[in-house]
């Protein structure tokens, strides 16, 4: 009896075994091997070489970082804001509309370019702007812009490549803040409406305010995969032209795979995790801090 | 004025609804012209053929990144199912030390920026032995959240119920089996949803652990086909057709659980 008893409570442990495994060996093993790394010379074939701070002396003399860090931060401005801003007004103007086909049919099409696979869409939008198709370049051309240009040259690249990544998440968002908005009460608008607010007041007074939490939280997912952009600018333009697309990962992913550095790729990744765990720690205060003011 | 205003966001959203779905209608039209007149728009049914995917599905290499691409997807859905559905029922029904803790500490990881640690996770999937395996695809994609949301689903359940499953004499296996599954279904379902999209779509793992054309998914076809047939735009953009597809089709047939799981998963942290 009493040995029954003792092998059952190991039980619950044999259920969070295969788990726990997976992320030990993924997660937490990828964490130590990128600290331990890091302070290596390392070029995969060969065993690694311990060489002290070296790797993290090199940093600071690394122009071609420089620029992968500083288009990476313009990947983020540009694209935060762009996503928050299209995916709130779009989740507005469907809300509006939900049960009419119109806005039924505005959000499945939405969601089309999230699920498909950043493959599909870098190489769909890359054949597009490099094509030179009559129809595209009659398109673009009533804005003025020359479509073969925009990935194609180095100032307007990454601006482009931001674009698209927009294009692709917005739908995500938009799914995330309606799903919010459906939860706000309608008897505020209701109440409001008898105290003769508009439509303008009832959104900056009602809708943004109890929308903010659920903004912080887009805000900070769009951060966090922006700062990691990988398959989309491999796709569309493999880092250039002359590196004006390179983002840290990809650069770390270079360095390992084309320049034989795996010691040093994994100081870069080092950097990135700190840059983002800056941003989750103010994220976390920033929503406390949010919370406690309701 | 209203009217006005009703109609000026009425047309706002089809062009909404035109800029979001006009590139996927282009490759699908150029999917179906033969090579020569990809760049050639005119609408004709007469030009149209099925020769570009003909020509796709005759490359045995295509046929395995597909069979590859399903037996990632499917398994992954698989595993991250019984992980997720074990050690959720553990966390949420089952008393043990460390019980929060551990929990805790498995929520964690979901804070480890993912494209973040690839080159280390290649090191360690290489120690491993596993460069080239199904093993190295398939593995790595369970992840804390479908933990999290299984065990947010299973506390729900009431104990009682449990409990009266209990005094009937069934294990515990056998209560997570016929008893709790059942109900926490909608769940499962979403999750399943979720894992399949995105080892269907990864694009940047599979490029790193895979060297062989024999381990190679579909996403990754886009990048090796255009290189094999030096920028062939019809095969190009019928290759992305059908990768495409598959998650399309079940988004079709499942859009309200895609779009509950969106939301869902934006509240993970």
């Amino acid at each position: 009896m009493k040995k029954k008893k003792g092998l059952s409570v190991l039980v619950p442990y044999a259920y969070i075994t295969p788990i726990s495994l997976i992320l030990l060996t993924f997660v937490a093993g990828s964490l130590i091997i990128a600290v331990c790394f890091s302070f290596t010379r390392y070029n995969i074939i060969t065993p690694a070489k311990f060489n002290g701070l070296y790797n993290y002396q090199k940093l600071f003399r690394d122009d071609k970082l420089r620029i992968c860090i500083m288009n990476t931060l313009k990947l983020t401005v540009i694209i935060v804001p762009l996503q928050l801003f299209t995916s709130t007004l779009f989740a507005v103007l469907i809300a509006a509309r939900q049960n009419t086909f119109l806005g039924k049919l505005t959000k499945a099409a939405l969601f089309i370019p999230v699920l498909s696979s950043s493959a599909v869409v870098g190489t769909v939008w890359k054949t597009i702007l490099n094509g030179g198709h009559p129809v595209v370049r009659a398109i673009f051309g009533i804005f003025g812009i020359d479509p073969t240009m925009l990935l194609g040259s180095s100032e307007s690249a990454i601006v482009t490549v931001a674009c698209i990544i927009v294009w692709k998440g917005m739908g995500y968002y938009m799914i995330i803040t309606l799903s919010s908005l459906m939860s706000i009460p309608d008897n505020y608008y209701e109440a409001a409406k008898v105290d003769g607010a508009n439509t303008w007041n009832q959104l900056t007074r009602i809708t943004l305010p109890l929308l903010k939490p659920t903004l912080i939280m887009n805000g900070f997912l769009a951060t966090v995969s922006a700062m990691q952009i990988f398959d989309m600018v491999y796709t569309m333009t493999g880092g250039g032209p002359s590196m004006s697309t390179t983002t840290m990962v990809m650069y770390a992913y270079q360095l390992t795979f084309k320049g034989s550095k795996a010691g040093y790729a994994m100081t870069v990744s080092n950097v990135l995790m700190l840059m983002v765990l800056v941003i989750v720690l103010f994220q976390q205060r920033f929503m406390r801090r949010d919370a406690s003011e309701i | 004025m209203k009217k006005v205003l009703r109609l000026f966001v009425s047309l706002f959203l089809i062009c909404i609804i035109l800029i979001c779905t006009l590139p996927f209608a282009y490759m699908i039209l150029m999917s179906l012209k033969s090579t020569i007149n990809a760049y050639d728009f005119r609408f004709s049914l007469d030009t149209m053929s099925l020769q570009q995917y003909r020509k796709i599905f005759a490359n045995p290499s295509f046929v395995r990144y597909f069979i590859n691409s399903v037996i990632v997807a499917v398994a992954g859905v698989f595993l991250t199912l019984f992980t997720s559905c074990t050690a959720g029922y553990a966390f949420a029904k089952l008393k043990f030390k460390g019980n929060d803790k551990i929990f805790l500490c498995l929520i964690l990881t979901m804070l480890v920026p993912s494209e973040v640690i690839l080159v280390p996770l290649y090191i360690v999937v290489r120690g491993l032995g596993w460069v080239n395996t199904f093993k190295a695809l398939i593995l790595p994609l369970p992840t804390a959240f479908g933990v999290f949301i299984m065990r947010q689903a299973m506390l729900a359940i009431p104990n009682e119920l449990l409990e009266s499953a209990k005094i009937d004499g069934a294990s515990s296996m056998k209560i997570l089996w016929s008893v709790v599954l059942p109900l926490v279904k909608s769940a499962m379902l979403t999750l399943s949803i979720f894992t399949f999209l995105g080892a269907w779509n990864n694009f940047t793992w599979p490029l790193i652990i895979t060297t062989e054309d024999a381990l190679r998914t579909l996403p990754l076809a886009l990048t090796t086909i255009k290189a094999q047939y030096d920028v062939d735009v019809g095969l190009t953009m019928a290759c992305a057709t059908v990768t495409f597809l598959p998650p399309f089709i079940f988004y079709l047939a499942l859009q309200s659980k895609f779009e509950a799981g969106a939301a869902l998963s934006g509240m993970k942290s």
